[in-house]
């Protein structure tokens, strides 16, 4: 499955911006069931400097820096990706949940060693009796972990609502869940907050998500919006992704552009400026499937 | 301020002593506890060898002079605090302790041996530091538990990959020691981020060497200096253009955070500018100095602050050392900045317990000075074994630095303990425990005798050439107990100095300058942060802005206080203009004026103190002392001491003693004579350098404007103002007398605005002002050369144009028309000249704020 994301954030600000130093995490990145052949990061105004580097969990990280005085930055990422299917694990053939708790103790294995990491407390995520006590109830004894995991998002499903309106980008966790309501963002922060609350490791996804039309409807060119879903480390089977926010196991549609321990490892731009009075920010996304036949309302081929 | 009488002078004041105080010497009651180490005698009772010299002159000091001295090193030390405790309150001491004159003392075998050891640590703790932040080999190799990184949130993963393998990462370190009972040293913490105390160690040795009675160091103490010169040698190898005079800054957190009295003391003593966050700048990933000769290269940073916040825009954080950009102007190696950030990450105490597994592994050696015994919950044997021994240990958070959160075993209470052991049960990774130590009795000199007190001891390493090295000295602080002591360097009751001795003569160094050697003549200071000259600008500005507000408040309120108040027919006029220039609510000046006059005269005198108006003469007056205490460095004593007390007469009036229009017209005058001595200070004294001219322009810009408002506020109407009107003017604008001698009584138009605005023969007209300016402007340093006028030359020159311009048919226009539209574009020219002066020389605009993503999310 091939996509063309793009990603258009603008920064309009009341004053001029002297001097703007920025970091972003937008490029998807390569990974076995996803390939990124075309990536570009268009800047206006031109940066004095730009480079990348990879961060510690080896997502790309662009840099680039203003000198010169603006009002008005767009950073706008065009990729080009192709998802290759995963193979899904039958619920009922995995393994049961708990030897892999103890693998991620016991750091039998290199893999094991390196998702250790995630079962800890990290900025956003802390773990808690009662996100235990939420999973446990999925999480019974000796059940094979995709079968809890599925489970767990059912129910995640039904207790909590999506509400665009009830939080902003730094609710807690624990209001959050509270609350029972929230965005993706606060979904995926709160399933990793469950999973390593019993022990398991969980890591934050930030990327796209494919949207679909209402019925007979075009679909709408930039009216998608960043995602946030949830990997679990399932021993054998590696890193199993799930989606608290669509009650899904992602296969085919999400597209993925950076993981860490939560939001504050990948937050997809982050600018430190001098002058610039109030400023405004839009953000605009599009995943546009190719090589499909789709009805657009600007008709993309 | 209180004048305090010279050292020299104290002695000559001491009392006439009589034979018998003479022959009094230091009582003696000093008694080792059992069971913890005496530092002074052998298990035989005998003096140990190298206390023996300082013991026996100390049996020779009569008490009366030992007491005077320590009042003189006490005197030293609070001099010091004046001195450099720039910005803070004079009042309030930045030392925690008392100065002890009895030192501890170390023979130089043992202090080779310290040498030896804690050079092995540090070398062991860079090597960890390593580690963590590139490849985690210390994990996979199952030498650390991966909790040890992975739950430690101090674990900073935006460090890594920053820590070069060929060159030092951890710069200076700091071991705090204990003495354990069998005589063993022990190290109870290590500090790494940032660690605090050889400049105290250093002010303890300047201080006890000039008031320590002579026969008592006639010993051969190690030099302090050699230290600091082998910081001063590390930190230039370190720099990356390797040339001859890389530009070291040390960034300190500024003077709201304690020890800011270090950065300064160690700024000064090691010649480097001390610089915030704010004077630092990142343009396209290398690091400036931001001066007023425009942005000089950074090669070296000295970091004295968190380094969690270094950098608001990777780490977060809007501590005042943080420099947006420096992470990555880090990693591109275009700056090295000591401590390389990460460094903090070994302070956690989960660290000593794995020391000596890893030294044997990771350099093949024995760890030579033990820790302070610590157990890791997070292993199931020594989680029983500090269940078991709760009562003996001393519990605390694995990931924080020593020095914060414990809990002492046996000083809980049963159901403490049982709380405390829940919580380690359900996060035992979390937790270590440590044993506590009873510290070696030292000799102390406390209530007027020589008694016993047990030592803290901070040593401070450096990295060298080839690994460490070791101060020989370092910074002691005495507990009057063996109980547990904390592990800040505030802890303690008294500090002192350590001698280590030597039995090769030691060679004369020191860093403040050879003696009797001519300097290379200069003109002006090495740097001159952009900081200070914005400071300075707007020091100007508040000056004139007082000096303006209180001739035009005295004119209005002379006028009120007059018999015959209503009389006075340029009375609306002048209050238009206190209304014009945001000093008085501009309802009080509209129609029926007679009828609201009792409501001026109850009204202004509030106006008058209120410090919270702006534009308000209290505001002006309040931001002068604010600024001027920020300069203090940069303007004479005397100024500042004139400042001060002018602000302090002028609100102290303003705040109690006002019951009537007359009082505030009798403090307008006294602020009026204040301020003129102000500028003539500055005038006569300060150095025709850039702080000078900034200041002046601040001045300039800030009287150009205010006349120019004035005079148009006077020809507001569209007629001919009233002669009483341009009296009134004359007089706001000081050349009364002029005018009288030139024209008699006759007042006339065009001569007041010509005196006013055009005579370039009046230090107050507004031409005056911008001959000024154009001078000031064109002595600025300009980045390059260039063939044309810079934009602020072309503004001034065109104010200046169109002032001159003025002809003798403008200024007698009985509608004036041309002057007022003169006036007002020449206001805009000057607001526009201080926006592009402070965007190209001051703080190039202002504090960094940071804007992150507010996602929409799906």
């Amino acid at each position: 499955m091939q996509y063309r994301v793009t990603h258009t954030t603008t920064y309009t600000s009341s004053e001029v911006i002297s001097v703007g130093h920025n970091e972003a995490w937008l490029r998807p990145r390569e990974m076995p069931s996803q390939i990124c052949p075309l990536y570009e990061l268009r800047i206006e105004p031109e940066p004095s400097i730009r480079s990348t580097r990879y961060d510690y969990f080896g997502n790309t990280v662009s840099q680039f820096s203003f000198n010169q005085g603006y009002r008005e930055l767009k950073v706008t990422s065009v990729s080009e990706v192709t998802l290759r299917e995963k193979s899904i694990t039958k619920e009922s053939c995995s393994p049961a949940w708990e030897p892999i708790a103890s693998l991620l103790r016991d750091r039998a294995t290199a893999e094991s060693l390196n998702a250790y990491e995630f079962v800890f407390n990290s900025p956003r995520v802390r773990r808690s009796e009662t996100l235990q006590a939420y999973a446990l109830q999925s999480f019974t004894s000796k059940r094979p972990i995709i079968a809890a995991l599925a489970d767990l998002l059912q129910r995640f499903k039904q207790d909590f609502k999506f509400d665009s309106t009830s939080t902003n980008v730094w609710t807690p966790l624990e209001v959050a869940f509270k609350q029972r309501r929230g965005v993706c963002q606060d979904f995926a922060h709160m399933m990793i907050g469950m999973l390593r609350s019993i022990g398991l490791a969980a890591r934050y996804n930030s990327g796209y998500i494919r949207t679909y039309p209402p019925e007979g409807k075009p679909r709408l060119v930039g009216a998608d919006a960043s995602h946030a879903w949830v990997s679990v480390f399932c021993g054998e089977l590696g890193w199993v992704d799930v989606d608290p926010t669509n009650n899904s196991i992602p296969n085919l549609e999400h597209i993925t552009v950076a993981w860490g321990r939560d939001y504050t490892d990948v937050v997809p731009i982050k600018g430190v400026v001098i002058g610039g009075g109030h400023t405004t920010m839009h953000v605009g996304v599009d995943v546009a499937p190719l090589n499909e036949e789709e009805p657009t309302a600007e008709g993309v081929a | 301020m209180n004048a305090r009488p010279s050292s020299r002078s104290r002695i000559s004041q001491t009392p006439m002593k009589t034979e018998a105080d003479k022959q009094q010497t230091l009582r003696f009651a000093y008694h080792a506890p059992a069971g913890c180490y005496d530092e002074l005698h052998a298990a035989d009772g005998s003096i140990r060898p190298h206390w023996q010299l300082f013991t026996e002159a100390l049996h020779h000091v009569p008490e009366v002079d030992f007491i005077h001295r320590t009042a003189q090193a006490e005197q030293l030390l609070s001099e010091n605090g004046v001195t450099f405790n720039v910005f803070g309150d004079a009042t309030q001491s930045q030392r925690p302790w008392r100065l002890d004159l009895v030192p501890f003392i170390l023979p130089a075998d043992e202090w080779r041996y310290l040498e030896f050891g804690l050079s092995q640590r540090a070398r062991l703790l860079q090597a960890i530091i390593r580690d963590a932040y590139s490849t985690q080999g210390f994990i996979k190799a199952g030498l650390l538990p991966a909790e040890v990184l992975f739950a430690h949130p101090g674990y900073d993963r935006t460090f890594q990959g920053m820590h070069r393998s060929d060159a030092p990462s951890m710069v200076s370190y700091a071991a705090e020691l204990a003495r354990a009972p069998n005589g063993r040293w022990c190290v109870m913490a290590d500090r790494a981020e940032a660690p605090a105390g050889a400049a105290f160690a250093l002010e303890n040795r300047i201080v006890a060497s000039r008031t320590l009675p002579p026969q008592m160091h006639r010993q051969q103490v190690q030099r302090l200096a050699q230290f600091f010169q082998r910081l001063q040698n590390t930190l230039k190898r370190l720099g990356v253009r390797q040339i001859e005079n890389p530009r070291i800054v040390l960034l300190s957190p500024g003077p709201k955070f304690p020890y800011y009295f270090e950065d300064v003391y160690l700024a000064r003593y090691l010649g480097y500018t001390l610089v915030e966050g704010g004077d630092l700048a990142v343009r396209d990933d290398r690091v400036f100095l931001k001066t007023l000769a425009g942005l000089a290269p950074v090669d070296v940073i000295l970091s004295r602050g968190t380094e969690g916040e270094i950098d608001p825009l990777e780490l977060g954080g809007g501590a005042p050392h943080g420099v947006p950009g420096l992470m990555h102007a880090i990693r591109k190696g275009h700056v090295t900045v000591a401590n390389t950030p990460g460094c903090g990450l070994i302070e956690s105490p989960v660290f000593m317990a794995f020391l000596p597994s890893l030294c044997q592994q990771c350099l093949g050696e024995e760890l030579a000075i033990p820790s302070i015994a610590t157990w890791w919950c997070g292993q199931a044997a020594q989680l029983n074994y500090v269940e078991a021994h709760l009562q003996d240990l001393v519990i605390k958070p694995a990931f924080q630095a020593s020095g914060g959160v414990e809990f002492i075993g046996a000083n809980l209470s049963a159901t403490e303990r049982r709380d405390l052991w829940t919580r380690i049960r359900n996060r035992p990774y979390e937790y270590v425990a440590q044993e506590t130590i009873a510290r070696s009795a030292i000799p102390v000199w406390k209530n007027d005798r020589v008694s016993c007190g047990h030592a803290a001891v901070r040593t401070f390493l450096v990295a060298d050439t080839d690994g460490y090295a070791l101060m020989p000295g370092g910074l002691v602080r005495v507990a009057a107990t063996t109980d547990p002591m904390e592990l800040s360097i505030g802890a303690g009751e008294g500090s002192k100095d350590l001698w280590v001795l030597t039995d090769a003569p030691v060679e004369p160094i020191s860093l403040l300058g050879a003696a009797d050697q001519p300097v290379a003549l200069r003109r002006t200071a090495a740097t001159f942060p952009s900081r200070v000259a914005d400071d300075l600008f707007w020091l100007g500005q508040s000056l004139d802005r007082a000096d303006f507000l209180s001739r035009l408040l005295r004119a209005v309120f002379e006028r009120l206080t007059s018999e015959t108040e209503l009389d006075w027919p340029e009375l609306p006029t002048l209050l238009r203009s206190l209304a014009d220039q945001g000093q008085l609510e501009p309802g009080f000046t509209l129609s029926e004026f007679q009828s609201a006059l009792p409501t001026i005269s109850d009204a202004l005198p509030g106006a008058v103190a209120d410090r919270n108006e702006v534009h308000g003469i209290s505001f002006a007056v309040a931001e002068l002392l604010r600024l001027a205490s920020l300069v203090r460095l940069w303007i004479s004593p005397d100024t500042w001491r004139k400042v001060h007390d002018t602000a302090e007469t002028f609100q102290s009036a303003a705040n109690s003693s006002w019951t009537g229009l007359v009082d505030v017209l009798s403090s307008l005058n006294q602020l009026i004579l204040d301020l003129a001595a102000v500028s003539g200070l500055i005038h006569d004294g300060m150095i025709r350098g850039p702080a000078w001219r900034l200041l002046d322009i601040g001045r300039r810009i800030e009287r150009a404007r205010d006349v120019a408002k004035l005079v148009r506020c006077m020809l507001a109407d569209g007629v001919i103002p009233q002669k009483p009107v341009l009296k009134s003017l004359l007089e706001v604008v000081d050349c009364r007398m002029t005018y009288r001698s030139r024209y008699l009584e006759n007042v006339q138009q065009n001569a007041v605005l010509d005196l006013c605005l055009t005579d370039e023969t009046n230090p107050r007209s507004v031409v005056s002002q911008l001959v000024q300016l154009v001078d000031h402007v064109e002595a600025l340093p300009q980045d390059f050369m260039t063939p044309l006028r810079t934009e602020e030359q072309r503004l001034v020159l065109a104010a200046l144009h169109g002032i001159r311009q003025l002809t003798q048919e403008q200024l007698t226009d009985p509608e004036p028309r041309i002057v007022n539209s003169v006036l007002e574009i020449l206001d805009e020219q000057l607001r526009i000249l201080a926006d592009v002066l402070t965007r190209k020389y001051l703080l190039h605009s202002g504090t960094p704020r940071q804007i992150n993503t507010e996602m929409e999310l799906s």
